[in-house]
């Protein structure tokens, strides 16, 4: 198995469960300008190195989290469910 | 709940005909389990899950935070249908239709599900009474462990003649033999 991702519910699983949805992007304030939701929608900075990405865990939970990590050497730091995870970040 | 698929064991096309004596290493499909969704509102998950370790004659399996299905081989759907509603701050839904429940038991188990899961069953990880959701054979099932060397996998109907198959050929090399059963 190629890489491993620890559920915080499920425990240790394969990538292979999960379906990897992009950046976790806080979602901006209904009134702002449609600029600002056509970056939020449509634009990504592909960045290399450390970032935070929602995985849903497809075949396990089906909750949605928020997998730390980092896309060069795939260590992962951190996994959490994407509830908790928002209600930090406000 | 549909009639016709109740009736229909969605594995009669794969088993009618081929039923064996029992080898050591079994898999047994179940005629009509009753098998309920039951999730709990935002809140209630604690009351949820006591109320349902109280219900007699049921297995409760884990799926996700406040969310379980409930088996029973010996309880009728509406009988359990009636005690879940009982329940408070929980939404009910009747999946006896649309699951089928296998058991496989025997002294090569762990060596067959090795080859369909990618989760570590050694009892010290999965003991005794554990319940997930994973995939088994490519397929998102609840597996259980009900014992030492038995384990009980909930599958999607539709998916049920394939998972079926890929067990029975992993079981192969263990002589695993498939027999419908009541309980
Ligand atoms: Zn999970």
């Amino acid at each position: 198995m190629a890489s491993l991702i620890t559920c915080p519910h499920c425990g240790t699983r394969p990538k292979e469960e999960f379906s990897i949805r992009g950046t976790a992007l806080g979602r901006p304030h209904p009134a702002v300008s449609e600029e600002d939701w056509h970056r939020y929608v449509y634009l990504r900075d592909n960045p290399k190195g450390r970032y935070q990405e929602y995985w849903h865990h497809a075949a396990g939970c089906r909750r949605w989290l928020v997998v730390d990590r980092d896309n060069v050497t795939h260590d992962v730091f951190g996994v959490t469910d994407a509830a908790t995870f928002g209600r930090v970040g406000e | 709940m549909s009639l016709t698929l109740f009736h229909q064991h969605v594995l009669e096309d794969h088993l009618s005909g081929f039923e064996a004596k029992a080898n050591p290493n079994h898999l047994a499909a179940i005629r009509r389990p009753a098998i309920f969704s039951v999730l709990a509102h935002r809140g209630h998950e604690v009351f949820v899950k006591s109320g349902l370790a109280s219900i007699e004659g049921v297995q409760v399996r884990d799926c996700a935070p406040g969310e379980w299905l409930v088996v029973s081989t010996g309880l009728g759907a509406v009988v359990m249908e009636n005690t879940l509603a009982e329940i408070a701050g929980a939404s009910v839904i009747d999946q006896s239709d649309g699951r089928a429940l296998l058991r496989i038991h025997g002294p090569n188990v762990r060596r067959i599900l090795a080859k369909c899961v990618a989760v570590d069953l050694h009892p010290d990880g999965f003991a005794v009474g554990t319940s997930t959701n994973m995939l088994c054979c490519h397929v998102a099932v609840n597996l259980a462990r009900s014992g030492g060397d038995t384990f009980e996998i909930v599958v999607p109907r539709s998916f049920c003649g394939s998972v079926f198959e890929e067990i029975m050929e992993m079981g192969r090399e263990f002589a695993l033999t498939a027999a419908f059963a009541d309980s």
